[in-house]
């Protein structure tokens, strides 16, 4: 059962990859964030964690809902076009992404599991972050970056709850709040740096050098 | 790091008790002299300021000579080039005054780079930083380990001592800061480094290899030529007295080479006297250069200029600053009977000593180099007469210079006080001599209990030359003698009466200040000797109204900085074209950036197994 | 006792016959000349009307001007009791050896260059200007010179000096160095015409410029006796006659004698070479005290091979 909880959100994951518009991204990131939601739940029904369930509940309100909204409504605001600007075009993204979920299997295998539910959890955990960082570096708009940096989160989550039945709960709870305030603020840094520049083109950035 | 905090914090011995002298004897004159300059110069804020980083600057100077912890040693040597950098830069409205901050700064810190490295070092031997610990450990440390210690000592304290070619600071550094902190810092500051030196080479090290000895009067005789040749052709007072103060550096290290080289000789006598030798130069120059930074201050204070081509005349308005200076001018140029004299005689004799007892072509190396010290000292003489003949004397060239007025006693208790220092030293020489041969016998580890350096009460003597004697007492006393003589043959011819006329000039009937010579004009065969060495260069321009009619002619002569030129301007430029190659890992973009990170953590991972 | 009978013996015979010495060299020049010339006597008529004359002195000057006369003259005959004349070791040798003498000089020139430029002429600059270039330039051949010596004799003192008896290489191409110096330091030609008030020409001359009178006379008479002190440490090197202790008053007699025909010898070697040679232009004077230093290195050398 939990098998396909990981693949829908390594199938969300690469559905992040192929995207070329902003909202296809933002959709992509809710699935993903849903399925991490099931995961939690999951857990948190076979090991009898309370907390997680709690967790699983503040995934959804939070990543499913309440940040998507807040990116949605930065990105009207700035009535910015829509086509996240790609250095790698879609094929060869797609490509590196399973590349980059195969670098996890050998990890997951470098550990020392062998197959069994932990390797697959493994690898799917760290294609989600090294995918959300690959995000952060192939996209040219700023939105990617905020949008990597929420899907490595995820995938840490995912690591930390398949392993060990979730962090401690305070942990848990600090993370999201980091989360939260950290998109909040990126919110507005990019709201500003659109309003300086004119554009949320990071490539354009380049001019600060030393 | 487990044997940071010392055991025993203080080394009294008597070279630091010999050193905290020096630094008093010239701290406290300038201390007081500073309440005088600083008055009218500066708000009073910022003059409370100033006496705050003094403070600070003798203190460290201070506890620079007397711990015996290496740690605790470089702790308080960079707190000293700290606060001297802040008294450098004190004048922060002047841009050469920042300028000359930064190179300082730079330089200092290379040097120091170098020390630690030799400490730690000796600490890995010695399991200890402690000075005796140390000592000790050197005795069984290998020869190529001793030599690269010394080799960075060498550099480490002679950047901050002013040896050629590390001396590039000090020229830009001491004319900068107010007149009393460059009396410190040239005639203090610079010899914490010659301390260091004796220290860490001659009591610790413990002088090993003959090469070595040789090694320091080689680059000590060439430091004293390019001092002196520099100086020589300079018109900024204070930069002339920078000068001279690395060519006086290089004489001290003279006898502290010789020292060295004498004592791996195995020849405790005279490695002692020249250790003396070069000790007694040591507190000669930091009174007499400290009493002529001073009086530069108060030239500079009463004429607002510090170009001698504007001055002149200034002994009609000044005339007790313009005395003092001439003692001090006097004791610089190794005239008898002042200290000056009394310390070259002894490092000539050091010489002589040396060519006598040492075997080998050595002698020759010995001989040689006295002879050059011989016309550093010659050239040194000719500087200071244009320094104090082209300031005191003669007409005045400027309107500054004519309307200069003496300055306020309590900046002259300074100067008094350094300036009868100068004439006591000289004539007290066989008891400072005796006092000194104790301080150079501990610094050497050798006993000298049979040896002997004076006559009498009055005269001084080499045990083991036959026969050499030399008394400033009585070639003083001789001097006034035959002075009273000369004087009763001017008097006893009656009559003839005096008169004050015009100095003549050819039938011309308007000399004026520009018909005087100037101080270019008094470098000129020098300049034209040595410009092998100087490679000067002209600019001239000339604007004609017509073809026979030039209307005004502008002609600039210049030395060029070798030292600058050829060594410091190719590292520098080596610096920035490496800085702009490196730029090019940061091209602004931060995807590269983030991608660097990802491939990192993603090489890492792959090479998780080895961890 | 009769160390001051020699200190009072010593100075009478440097002040009074130094003059002598000059007029010596004046007269040699001129008979090569073909000229009759003045005569011998003839400095002592010029510092006694010297004596008799008033002073002008110029209303720059300070009172450096004033007192450098005194000191030059006190510092030369102090120079001159550094001197082994009649027996070998110096009336007042416990006072300074050979390198205090050139510490000594160097204070009479600094005095005299320092009241040259208190006139503010141009020719008092000038002329302190280029002596000091030139006495930088001695002071090493003099100091090897020293060497050289010394290391034959045994110590700097000049006691050993006047002990000395032997001539060898070391030491005539010593005195060769040393005569060079002395050409230099007592403005001779080929380095200075003792003769002239060119301002083109003139170096010694020139300092002295605005000096008249009884402080132009202390100054004359110091630089006879310099010249003497120079001419003798060239003698006793070249013909060295090791001289004896104390002794009865016709030893002193014959001993002054030798001394004055020595130094006889060399006045009339410098005035061959002053009637025969032209002066040097004063950057070239660079390259002569040069051919010094090496000449000097030269004694060096050999006097360290023993030859």
């Amino acid at each position: 059962m939990q098998e396909f909880i990981l693949l829908g959100v390594l199938v969300a994951t690469y559905l992040m990859v192929i995207a070329k518009r902003v909202p296809a991204l933002m959709k992509s990131f809710q699935y993903q964030s849903f399925f991490l939601s099931l995961m939690a739940l999951s857990s948190g029904f076979i090991e009898k964690h309370a907390d997680l369930y709690f967790i699983a509940f503040l995934i959804v309100v939070l990543k499913v809902f309440i940040i998507p909204r807040v990116l949605y409504r930065i990105a009207k605001k700035i009535n910015v076009d829509e086509n996240l600007g790609l250095f790698v075009n879609v094929q060869l993204s797609l490509v590196i992404a399973l590349l980059l979920t195969y670098y996890s299997g050998t990890f997951a295998a470098i550990l020392g599991f062998k197959h069994n539910f932990i390797s697959l959890a493994i690898t799917v955990a760290f294609s989600v972050i090294f995918i959300g960082g690959f995000l952060m570096i192939s996209r040219m708009k700023a939105f990617a970056q905020v949008v990597g940096l929420l899907v490595m989160e995820n995938g840490i989550f995912l690591f930390a709850s398949s392993i060990y039945g979730g962090m401690p709960f305070f942990v848990e709870i600090a993370i999201f709040f980091d989360v939260f305030v950290s998109v909040i603020i990126m919110g507005l840094f990019v709201y500003r740096i659109n309003k300086f520049f004119t554009h949320i083109d990071v490539g354009k950035l380049s001019r600060l050098k030393g | 790091m487990i044997n940071i905090l010392p055991k025993q914090l203080f080394l009294f011995d008597p070279l630091s008790f010999f050193f905290l002298f020096v630094i008093l004897i010239v701290s406290l004159p300038s201390a007081i002299y500073s309440f005088g300059y600083l008055k009218g110069e500066y708000s009073p804020r910022k003059i409370i300021l100033a006496q705050v980083l003094l403070i600070a600057f003798i203190l460290s100077m201070v506890l620079v000579v007397t711990v015996g912890n290496v740690f605790v040693f470089l702790v308080f040597w960079e707190i000293m080039s700290l606060v001297s950098y802040f008294l450098v830069v004190f004048d922060t409205k002047h841009e050469k005054s920042v300028q000359a901050g930064m190179i300082y700064i730079v330089m200092t810190h290379i040097g120091t780079a170098f020390l630690v490295a030799a400490f730690m070092i000796m600490h890995k031997y010695a399991n200890s930083f402690d000075f005796l610990a140390i000592k000790n450990a050197c005795l069984i440390m290998p020869l190529e380990t001793k030599n690269i210690i010394f080799l960075f000592l060498l550099i480490g304290f002679g950047t901050k001592a002013g040896i050629v070619p590390l001396h590039i600071w000090l020229p830009y550094a001491h004319p900068q800061a107010p007149s009393h902190i460059s009396s410190i810092m040239s005639g203090v500051m610079i010899k914490t480094a010659v301390y260091g030196v004796i220290r860490f080479v001659i009591f610790m090290l413990g002088a090993s290899s003959c090469w070595w000895g040789i090694l320091v009067l080689f680059l000590a005789i060439v430091t004293c030529l390019v001092g002196i040749i520099y100086a020589l052709m300079e018109r900024d007072i204070k930069r002339l007295l920078a000068y001279s103060s690395v060519e006086n550096i290089g004489i001290i290290l003279l006898g502290v080479g010789l020292a060295m080289f004498f004592q791996s000789k195995n020849m405790p006598y005279l490695a002692v006297f020249s250790l003396i030798a070069g000790m007694y130069h040591l507190i000669n120059h930091a009174i007499f250069k400290g009493l002529l930074f001073l009086c530069a201050g108060s030239v500079y204070k009463a004429t607002e200029t510090r170009d001698i081509e504007k001055l002149g005349g200034l002994i009609k308005n000044m005339p007790q600053t313009a005395v003092y200076c001439l003692v001090g001018a006097m004791a610089i140029s190794a005239l008898p009977p002042l200290n000056g004299f009394v310390s070259e005689w002894l490092t000539l004799q050091a010489f002589f000593l040396g060519v006598l007892n040492v075997s080998g072509g050595v002698k020759l190396f010995l001989g040689i180099c006295a002879s050059l010290l011989a016309l550093t000292s010659g050239l040194a003489a000719a500087c200071f007469v244009k320094a104090f003949g082209i300031t005191f004397l003669g007409k005045p060239r400027s309107h500054h210079a004519k309307e200069a007025k003496e300055v306020p006693l309590s900046m002259q208790i300074g100067m008094i006080f350094l300036s009868i220092l100068c004439i006591v030293f000289g004539l007290a020489a066989v008891k400072i001599i005796n006092l000194l041969s104790k301080i150079a016998g501990c610094a050497t580890g050798i006993d000298i209990a049979g040896m002997s350096f004076s006559f009498n009460n009055i005269t001084l003597t080499a045990q083991m030359g036959n026969g050499i004697y030399l008394s400033a007492p009585l070639l003083m006393l001789s001097f006034v003698a035959l002075g009273i003589i000369g004087f009763i043959v001017y008097r006893i011819s009656a009559r003839p009466k005096v008169v004050i006329y015009n100095t003549w000039d050819c039938g011309y009937y308007k000399l004026d200040s520009r018909n005087e010579y100037t101080a270019t004009a008094f470098s000129k065969p020098f300049r034209i000797a040595f410009s092998f060495f100087l490679m000067p260069y002209r600019k001239t321009q000339k604007i004609r109204e017509s073809f026979y009619h030039v209307k005004s002619f502008a002609y600039e002569t210049h030395t060029t900085p070798i030292f600058k030129k050829y060594i410091y301007d190719p590292a520098l430029n080596l610096v920035f074209k490496s800085a702009k190659f490196m730029k090019r890992i940061q091209p602004g973009s931060i995807h590269l950036y983030l991608s660097y990170i990802f491939v990192t953590t993603l090489l890492l991972i792959m090479f998780v197994k080895h961890f | 006792m009769e160390k001051l009978l020699i200190v009072i013996l010593q100075l009478g015979l440097f002040i009074v016959i130094s003059p002598v010495l000059s007029g010596l060299i004046t007269k040699i020049k001129n008979n090569i000349r073909m000229r009759r010339g003045q005569s011998v006597f003839q400095p002592y008529y010029n510092l006694v009307k010297l004596f008799s004359k008033d002073e002008v002195i110029s209303d720059t000057a300070s009172w450096i001007f004033k007192v450098t006369p005194i000191i030059v003259f006190s510092s030369t005959l102090t120079a001159a009791l550094l001197v082994p004349v009649f027996i070998f070791s110096a009336p007042l040798h416990n006072m300074g050896d050979f390198l205090c003498l050139v510490f000594i000089f160097a204070l009479g020139r600094f005095f005299l260059a320092l009241a040259a430029l208190d006139t503010a002429s141009s020719f008092g600059g000038m002329g302190s200007s280029r002596e000091m270039f030139i006495s930088s330039l001695t002071e090493p051949v003099l100091c090897l010179v020293i060497f050289a010596v010394s290391f034959q004799a045994g110590s700097t003192d000049l006691s050993a000096l006047g002990r000395m008896h032997v001539v060898s290489i070391s030491s005539i191409i010593a005195a060769l160095a040393l005569f060079l110096v002395a050409i230099a330091e007592t403005s001779r030609v080929p380095v200075d015409n003792q003769e002239t008030h060119l301002e083109l020409t003139m170096i010694h001359e020139a300092m002295v410029l605005e000096y008249s009178g009884r402080r132009l006379a202390l100054i004359e008479m110091a630089s006879y006796i310099k010249q003497m002190i120079l001419f003798f440490l060239i003698a006793q090197i070249v013909f060295p006659i090791a001289l004896p202790g104390f002794g009865s008053f016709t030893q002193i007699l014959f001993w002054s004698l030798q001394y004055l025909a020595r130094i006889a010898i060399i006045a009339i070697v410098i005035a061959l070479v002053e009637v025969t040679v032209a002066k040097m232009r004063l950057f070239r004077v660079a390259d002569f005290l040069g051919f010094g230093f090496v000449l000097g290195v030269i004694a060096l050398v050999c006097a360290m091979l023993g030859v």
